[in-house]
Parts: structure tokens; sequence; C-alpha cells
């Protein structure tokens, strides 16, 4: 036995389907296929989540065993020699019964099923079976359409009695809300009276289901997935950095699910974060620039902004840019020559436990890239707390607020407004058409959410993860990266890295000594720890 | 009851056998204080050596089962004594726990002390109400006498027996299922690996589970010396075992018989032959859950290991269920259908949703309204379901269903619409025994 | 919520016999069912609150046994074997003259809250089918006129037919009444 440990991790080499692979020892059959493109469907098997081995679907053959394994729960052995599907006929009958069992008793609900186009059970059949169904009898009746909490909806004829959903509620938030009753084929998923499923993660149990017996209840029927487009990104709802694949159609958010990253958040979410996607994309939105509160050219705005920057300023920061953009507006700021100082808009959060599972005591998803950007440093909270403070006792000539988030919903109180009216030079970039601050500041001009860019974000723990694009940005705005390299340009200020936004990550990597070697590729399969 | 040598059910007919002064009166306990005087590891070769195996239904060597449990385990090792007698025809736990239960305890002594178990359970299934009494009432005569509790027989070894209510579910005989069934879940079988229960059984524990008759049989096994057990039998089917023969017969009851005694002289001389004169038409051996034999089959077949497995079948708990010419197989079918699908506890999917779709077809075509290709596809059906279940119950499922059509294929073929009547002794709905 | 004080000191013996309380949820099943007369709502939530198991699996486990009701039955609950061996010695006769005398459904009550019946599986006691289980006590060598008798002394006699978990002891059952003779 070999001492545990990333350096000490022991090889073995197996052979799946006759191709040799060698891979870590501890892996389960189902993993080690996976590194060579080979898939072992799976229903109840979850890589967080302890080992239920019911579906039966993930079998295999493993040379010198009588009976058929399921892969989910056999560890790797050096010199095994599995065949899958794809070389052995048993195992590929026996995937095809367990789909055809499945199908017996399960709903023709497809037709009205949200899971319909990404439900695992139609693309397994498809896939693994694709048999005419030889049922002639009468399935058994369960439960339709029972809400079990504020954001889940369950179909208890649609469960394949996976278990996932009763051991993430017993395993992960231990709140043990779900259960199966009954026996044999007439089991269903139930709560206990009174309960409902409401702990702070609760719909991540609909991510896991693998077919539509548990659905998201805010966007039931409001789409076929086939009609959304699809982006995997980074949930900005704190600082965690959830990894999600967020569908769009027609502009609106449709569905929010988790991705898998085993080192940021498994494959869970909180409720707040995946439904909560809404935020971050204000209605009405800011479309144009303001200049004293009207309605005004770019150009002329743009002038206006270069008039505000020249001057001693106080730089509010949205702890929702994207890395490239601290960055950018760090070596702005620091060649333009001015006197100048940045917070950022942290306050810290109290959670309870439930919540601390996955959350993060905070509503700044990426306030250490600030600090790696060199933008800020020290107590966040202190330092946005005290600057504030200052403009509220009308301290403050120069204010540039950076970001739709810079400045704090709950703080935009009368004071504030004040100081800022009272300040010779203020400047904004907002998204909101509807921010109080538009009436009191010089000039504004409309930028883009974080949803509607594309570009790095370093979570609490320091990991570096890059999001895709979600939305569209409507036109007539730009994104705070654009902004920034339009008012170096004003000045005459080279910026390292390029602002053409289909290459500004990878300028930015490239120019980034302590990122050398990363690439979008790289990142986009599930991020790189960084120690600083 | 024959010439049977009865050592089992020696005393099993005095009138006292369950109290503690009969029992010992009778030699009781005289065993175990033997037995405690011996090493332990010593203790577990004399079990090998008397080639006793389990009596509960799956005949795993008892012995070698021990050996299983790790010496000097640093977790407590527990012994849990399954006495969930489940399967459909066997009844012979419940006469050993209601007649003679002290010797049900002295044999889990033994085990005790065999694997160095400080704490055991008798896990009885809930209908039992009597037998449960009975118990009771004799592990607080033997806390009260010193046999069980922390100096037991005076020999520094401790022991703890805790009698627990199972509560309606067959699966719960399986042992894993047992074992979470006794943790307080749901009585559904483990994935083993990882969890043997030598290694990883009660609680996480090493643990031996073994059935009632197998513990009881144990004190003979030291009583009369592993050889001398070894004797008794056939070469791979050691000592005697209790039949529970029940159906068509004259006289339905426990038998103890030596092993390998010749099954259609059983039925015709210990249960007096098929009942009402009538012809023996099939008899099901080991309980419901291994295919069912025609009389035409039985010829040299023995009560044994060896014999019934070769014959495609098994002994299994040793229950005989014997069915006369009139019976009708289709109805049979059903019924042992239908017990399947009541009793799967739901975990895994062919098992789960399988022995439901046999039953609903078994009782189509006992409805009349079967179609061509039911057969076949109830044959197909028990195929994709034994072998990928998590434990033996789907095997059950299979082998009893296929068992039936296989073997009496005329009687499911008549059943076939259209196929022409064919029933036997001319019943109509044969969804339901008619029995008498 | 409590039950009586003789229900909580029981269960409370009872989790002494176990290494780990969740052990007596069954036990605890039992005692409440006892207690309350079926395992409504109360019920699960007071052994959810004594053993530390969560009340969605207790609901679990109640739902997996067969002994446990989720509603009250009978008086006296008949529980006829249908499984092979008693169905090839006449059960279907016993559950027949059952549904004629009391013209009542499986799982139905009786509008005096005396008689329910249901059909159970194997009970054990092949050897002196068929057999039915009244309350905790069994009645073996049946007949329909048997059952007939039985059924008349209970109406007269209303003997307990009951093991009680609490009082850990078992009715005395129909006095006189044969015991079976299995050997």
């Amino acid at each position: 036995m070999s001492e545990a440990g990333p350096l000490h991790n022991e090889m073995v080499t197996l052979k799946i389907d006759g191709r040799a692979l060698t891979v870590p020892q501890g892996l389960n059959l189902i993993e080690a296929a996976k590194t060579v493109g080979i898939e072992i469907p799976h229903f109840c098997y979850h890589p967080h989540l302890s080992v239920a081995g019911n579906c039966r679907i993930c079998q295999v053959k493993v040379k010198g065993s009588p009976k058929l394994e399921i892969a989910c729960n056999t560890k790797v052995r050096e010199g095994m020699e599995v065949f899958t599907h794809l070389t052995s006929k048993e195992v590929a009958e026996a995937q095809a019964a367990v789909l055809e069992f499945i199908l017996i008793n399960h709903p023709l609900d497809c037709t009205v099923c949200d899971e319909s186009g990404r439900c695992k059970l139609q693309d397994y059949h498809y896939k693994y079976n694709a048999r005419d169904s030889r049922f002639l009898e009468n399935k058994v009746r369960k439960v339709k359409a029972k809400p079990i909490g504020p954001y889940v909806i369950l179909d208890g004829e649609r469960c394949i009695a996976c278990t996932r959903c009763i051991r993430f509620c017993d395993e992960i938030t231990k709140t043990g809300e779900l259960g199966l009753v009954g026996r044999g084929d007439r089991v269903e998923i139930s709560l206990s009276e009174g309960r409902r499923l409401d702990n702070p993660l609760s719909g991540t149990v609909a991510d896991l289901c693998p077919v539509g017996a548990l659905t998201h209840r805010p966007w039931r029927f409001n789409t076929r997935i086939w009609f959304a487009k699809e982006a995997e990104a980074v949930c900005p709802g704190c600082s965690t950095g959830c990894n999600c694949r967020v569908a769009v159609r027609d502009g609106e958010i449709v569905l929010v699910r988790a991705r898998l990253n085993p080192a940021v958040n498994k494959e869970w979410m909180c409720d707040e974060g995946r439904y909560g996607f809404k935020r971050f994309l204000p209605k009405p939105r800011l479309v144009r620039p303001l200049i004293d509160g009207s309605f005004a050219e770019w150009t002329v705005a743009a002038a206006r902004f270069k008039q505000v920057l020249q001057g001693e300023l106080l730089v509010f920061v949205a702890p929702d840019l994207l890395l490239e953009e601290y960055a950018l507006l760090k070596e702005f700021l620091s060649k333009l020559g001015q006197k100048y100082s940045v917070v950022l808009s942290y306050r810290r959060r109290t959670l309870n436990a439930l919540q601390a599972l996955l959350i993060s005591p905070d509503y700044a998803a990426d306030f250490r890239a600030a600090e790696f950007a060199g933008l800020v440093a020290g107590d966040l909270e202190a330092s946005y707390n005290e600057t504030l403070q200052r403009v509220r006792e009308g301290k403050a000539d120069g204010v540039l607020i950076f970001g739709q988030r810079a400045l704090l919903e709950e703080d935009i109180d009368d004071h504030v407004l004040q100081g800022l009216g009272r300040a010779s030079r203020t400047a904004a970039v907002l998204s909101s058409a509807e921010s109080k601050l538009s009436s009191v500041l010089g000039v504004v001009l409309p930028g883009q959410s974080i949803l509607e860019k594309a570009g790095l974000l370093i979570n609490g723990s320091g990991r570096l993860q890059y999001t895709s694009r979600v939305v569209e940005p409507p036109w007539g705005t730009k994104p705070e990266w654009w902004i920034i390299n339009a008012l170096a340009a004003a000045f005459g200020i080279k910026l390292g890295v390029s602002g053409d936004e289909s290459q500004l990550t990878e300028h930015y990597l490239k120019n980034e000594p302590r990122l050398a070697g990363l690439t979008v590729s790289l990142l986009s399969k599930g991020g790189v720890a960084l120690k600083f | 009851m024959g010439n049977h040598r009865q050592i089992l059910l020696a005393n099993i007919k005095e009138a006292d056998q369950h109290t503690l002064a009969g029992y010992e009166s009778r030699g009781g306990y005289s065993v175990i204080r033997r037995v405690l005087g011996m090493e332990p590891l010593k203790a577990i070769e004399e079990v090998k050596k008397s080639g006793l195996r389990g009596r509960g239904g799956a005949g795993f060597p008892t012995g070698v089962k021990w050996s299983y449990v790790p010496r000097n385990s640093r977790k407590p090792v527990y012994v849990v004594q399954n006495a969930d007698e489940g399967e459909p025809g066997t009844f012979k736990d419940r006469l050993l726990l209601e007649r003679d239960p002290h010797l049900c305890i002295e044999g889990m002594l033994i085990c005790a002390w065999a694997v160095q178990s400080r704490r055991s359970f008798i896990y009885m299934r809930g209908e039992y109400c009597f037998p449960y009494m009975r118990v009771n009432q004799a592990l607080a005569d033997c806390y009260r006498a010193g046999y069980l509790g922390d100096n037991i027989f005076g020999s520094g070894f401790s022991h703890h027996m805790t009698l627990h209510r199972g509560a309606g579910a067959y699966i719960c005989g399986e042992e894993t299922a047992l074992l979470e069934s006794l943790e307080g879940k749901k009585g559904q079988p483990r994935l083993k690996p990882p969890f043997f229960p030598a290694l990883a059984g009660l609680y996480g524990c090493p643990t031996v589970v073994n059935n009632t008759e197998t513990l009881a049989a144990c004190v003979r096994v030291f009583e009369l010396g592993a050889e001398a057990y070894a004797q008794i039998g056939t070469a791979k089917s050691k000592g005697t075992k209790l039949i529970s023969a029940a159906g068509h017969i004259n006289r339905p009851g426990v038998y103890e018989i030596e092993l390998g005694y010749p099954l259609e002289r059983f039925i015709a001389e210990e249960c007096g032959g098929v009942w009402h004169g009538r012809k023996l038409k099939a008899v099901l051996v080991g309980g419901s859950s291994f295919p069912v034999l025609r009389a035409d089959e039985l010829a040299g077949v023995n009560l044994d290991y060896e014999s019934l497995q070769a014959a495609g079948s098994a002994l299994g708990s040793g229950a005989l269920i014997v069915m006369d010419e009139t019976t009708d197989m289709l109805a049979a079918a059903c019924n042992i259908a239908r017990f399947y699908a009541h009793e799967s506890c739901g975990q895994c999917t062919p098992c789960r949703e399988g022995a439901g779709w046999v039953a609903k077809i078994f009782d189509r075509l006992a409805a009349g309204r079967g179609v061509v290709g039911d057969i076949e596809l109830i044959e197909s059906v028990c195929g994709q379901i034994a072998g990928h279940t998590i434990c033996a119950f789907g095997d059950a499922v299979a082998l009893a269903a296929q068992g039936f059509i296989r073997k009496f294929p005329e009687e499911f073929k008549a059943r076939i619409k259209g196929a022409g009547k064919h029933l036997p002794n001319g019943a109509e709905d044969v969804s339901r025994l008619k029995g008498v | 919520m409590k039950l009586s004080e003789r229900a909580e000191t029981a269960l409370a013996e009872i989790k002494k016999k176990y290494p780990a309380e969740k052990s007596a949820v069954v036990p605890a099943l039992y005692i409440a069912q006892e207690e309350l007369g079926c395992l409504n709502e109360e019920a699960l939530a007071w052994v959810a609150e004594r053993t530390g198991v969560q009340p969605a699996h207790v609901r679990e486990l109640a739902s997996f046994y067969s002994m446990f009701y989720s509603r009250r039955l009978g008086r006296y609950n008949i529980q006829v074997c249908r499984t092979l061996p008693c169905a090839l010695r006449g059960a279907e006769k016993i559950v027949e003259y059952l549904r004629d005398r009391f013209g009542l459904k499986p799982g139905q009550v009786s509008a005096d809250g005396m008689w329910s019946y249901e059909e159970v599986e194997c009970l054990g006691s092949c050897g002196t089918a068929p057999v039915c289980r009244i309350n905790d006590h069994y009645f073996e060598n049946l007949t329909p006129q048997k059952l007939a008798l039985i059924i008349e002394r209970l109406t007269v006699e209303k003997p307990d037919l009951s093991y009680s978990t609490i009082l850990d002891s078992l009715g005395v059952g129909l006095k006189d009444y044969p015991k079976s003779e299995i050997v």
C-alpha cells in the first residue's frame, strides 16, 4: 500500500475494452473509463455522494468475475480487464434491460416534462436501448406535480428511485427532508408531515435528479431546453464562485444548473445564487450615457468623463468586475498620474451553518481578483466604509463609481447622495436606469453586467476560473474594460492588455507573469488554484 | 417420524424443555461450559471440521464464515441470530425458538466465544409473538442464572444478548438487510463489497449472522464432537436438517432427517404421502426461491445440498411444499410471483420493476388475457433480473418464475389466447388457488 | 409531545439494550402504534424526536414494514396467510368466508370498529395451514367453520390477543384454544 498524498499516488494499469490505461489508484471504473473517453452510463452514482449501486445501469464485465459488476462500486485494480457495452453483448443487453425496467412504470410524460431534451433517461434510452416497449400491463400510479418546497416540484411517477436527492439531503445538507416510502415498485419520494424541502441548497436536488421527477418551480414550463443557448459560467452571487451552466432564451435566463467542479462547489448550488441571477440584469437598463442626469451623446459624455478624472480621485469599484478589468483599471489609474485611492464594496455577511456549507459570507464574487490586480488591499470592508463616510461628510472632491454594485444599494442614503452632489467631479459606470445616483452624478456611462462578459474571476479561495458570456449585452452599453481602454486612449495612455474582446483574456494571461502558462482552455476545465 | 436420529429435536417433545430447569435437566448448558475452556480458534476449527453448513438457505460452511472475523479486532464483534424465518414453506426455526429456546441461546454463545463477541442480537420476525415471549423468558432466566451478563458461567467472559423484533419484511431475512434493519433503517440489502458482514457488519463492525437452526446445531457439533457429527449425512452435507414439510401431504410438520435422505421416500413415509390419495405433481424444495421440481424429476434426488443442486433445485431452508395433481401451476406461479412483488424492497431497478412486472404478466395470463409471446417475455424478463441485482432476491424471483414455466410449459401455453382450454379438473379463474 | 409515562419508560428501557439509539426506532414505532392505535403523524413525530431519526426516514420505516399501520384497524385484525402453502390448503376459502361474513374488503374496518381482515404473506406456520393471525396470536389448522367459532368467541369473550411492547407481555389469547402441534 502506498502512502496517501498527491505525490505518492500509486498508478494502476488496466484495460477497458482492450485499451490500456494508467490511472491513479482509488478511481472507480466510471471515472477510469472517462479518462479514455468511454462513457459508462449511470443514474445513481455521483462522485460526491455515497455509492448507492441501485440503478444497475453501470454494470460492466470484469474478467474473472462470474457476474457483471457495477462500475461505480468497483475500484481499479492492476491488470484488470473490463468490458463495457462497446465490447460486451452481455453488458449491452443488461443495460438495455435496466432501461426497459425503468420505463415500464415510467409515465409517458416527455411531452409535458421539463426535463425533456436534457433527460438522462431519454439520452440513455436512445443510446443504450432504443427498443419498443414490451409492457402490456397497467403502470403504477403515484403523486403528480406536487410542490415539495419553495423551489422544487415532485412528480412521483417519473422517479427512478436512484436516491440521489435523499443522499444529498442526508449527507451534504444533513437536513434529511426526503425519504423513499413504501416497498417494491410502490416506492415513492416523500417528506414528513408539515415539512418542506427548504434548505438553502434545495434546488440542487433538481439538478441531481436524472429525470424529471424533481424540477425547478421558478422555471416550470418556461421553455424547451433546445430553444435555449447554454453558457458555462461562474455564479456572481458570492465569492464561492460556483460553476454553473446557464440557459438563455431570447435574453431571458430560463435555467441555471450547477456544473461539476470538485474544487469549488462539487455539483451544488445555493438557491439564492441559482434563482437570483436576475438581480445581475437590472431592469430597466441604462443604455445611453447621462450628463447631469440627462441623456447625452457618447462623445460628449466621454469628454466630460475625462474631465472628471483630472484630479484626485476616490474610486469605488464593484466586486463583480472581471480580473482583466481590475488589472486594466489598476494600470490606467497608475499611469494617469493623479492621486487616487480605490475601495471595493465588500460587506461581510452573517450566515447560518447550512448556508455556510456553500455560500461565502459576502456578496462580492471577485474581490480577490481586485486584490490580485493590486487594486485594493487590507481590510476591504473598513476601507469601503471609511471612504463612504468621507463622501457623506462632503469631503470628497473627485469620485469615480465603477460598476453598478460599486456602491451597495443599502448605502445609497441621502447623506451619500448629498455628498456626491457636492463633489465637484463625479463619474460612474452603471447598468441600471433607475439608480438613485444618476441624478447627482456628473456623468454616467452605460456599463455591462458580469453576465454579459466573458473573462476571469478569482474566488474567495484564490481559484482562478473562466466564465463565458451568459447573455448578450443590450445595444448601447459597453463593457467596463472597453470603457477603460477608451478613457486611456483619450489620455494617450497605452495599456498593456489589448482591448479586443476576443483576445482580452488571452492577452491578459500572456502579459501577467504570475499566470504564465495558463490559457483559457486550461482554465475552463475547472480553474486553477493560485497562491497569493 | 421414522428411524431418524433426532439431534436437534431430541428433547423437543418434553413439556418443560423451554424452561431453564427443563433444559438443564437434560444436559443443557454443559456444552458451552466446556467450549469456554477451549481456544476460540480451536472452536472455529471444530465447526469447520464438522462440515456444518448454514441452515437458513445459503448453505455456506459455518466454520469458514466464523473464520472470516478478524482476530483481535479493535472494533466490537457482534453475533446476530437470524430468526427472521420468512421463506415460504419454512417453519422450523419457530419450533426451536418456541420449544427449545435455550438450545438457540447456547448455540449462539458457542459462536460468540469462538469469534470473541461480547454482544449479540436475536432478530426475530415480528409475527412470531409467542416464540418471542419464550425466548424473552429464556434470556431473563439466563441473566438471572449468570449465563448471560458480565461473567458468564464464571468464566470471566462477558456476553450480552438482546432480543430484537422485526416488523414484517421478508427481505430482512437477507443478512445485510437484517443488519440494516437492526441499525434502525429500512431492510435494504447492502452492496458486497464492501459490506461483507465479517468485516463491516452491524454498525460497521465484524459480525457473524447465522440462522437459528445453524446455531442450535453448533451445540450438537460440540456435544457429539466434530468427527462424529461429520459421520452423519453425506460427503458434502454433514449432519441433520430440519425439513418443514407442507402442502398436499397427510402429515405436514417439521421433521429432522439425516442429510442425504431420499426425497420421494420422505414424502411417502414421513409425510404420509400425498393427501386424499392423489398423485404427486410437483414439489418446491428449499422454499419458493428455487425452480419447482416435477414428480418425474424426483427419482434419485436426496434431501441434501449437492443432490438437490444437481437436480436444479436446492436444499435452501429445508422447506418442502408438495403439490398434488389438482394444482394449477399458473395459479401457483401467480401466488409466488405476487409474494415476491410484495416483498421486494425496491432498492435496485431489475428487482423493483421486474418482480412487479412478472407478477402482472402471470395475473393477466390467469385472467385469460394472455397473448402470444407472454411466456417468452417472462423468460426474458427473468433472465435480465437474475444476476443483475444487489442481492439474491432478484435471483429468487427469476428462478421461481422460470421454474414454473419451464417445467410445466403446456399449462402456461394453454393460457395464451386462442390456444384452447387445457385446465386441470375444469378449474376456471385460476389466479387464486382453490386448495382443498 | 409526550406519550404516557409507561410508554416513555418502556422506550427508555428498550434503548438501553442497544449500542446505538437509532436501533430502537422499530420498537419505538411499535410503542407509538400501540399507544395511539396506529402510526399517525403524531406517532411518527414522537418516534423521530425520541430516536433522533429524521422524520422523513421514520416515515420510510413506517411504510416499509408490513406490521405498521397508518390507519386504525378493527379491534381484531384478522391476517390471513395467502402464500402458497396456505393457498394450497384452502386459504382462499378463509378469505372468501371473511369477505362474505363481514361484507368488507381487505383493509376496511367494520362499522362497530371490531373487525378488519387482510391477506398477509407467509406466517411461518405452513405445517398447520391454512393459518391466520388475529392481532398477535396465531390460529392454525383453520376451516371456515372453525374461524366462525373463533369469531363468535372473540365477540363474546373479547380476549386480549395483542403483544404489548410497552408492557412486554402477550395477551392471554383465546382461553383453552388448542395450541398448534407443528412437530
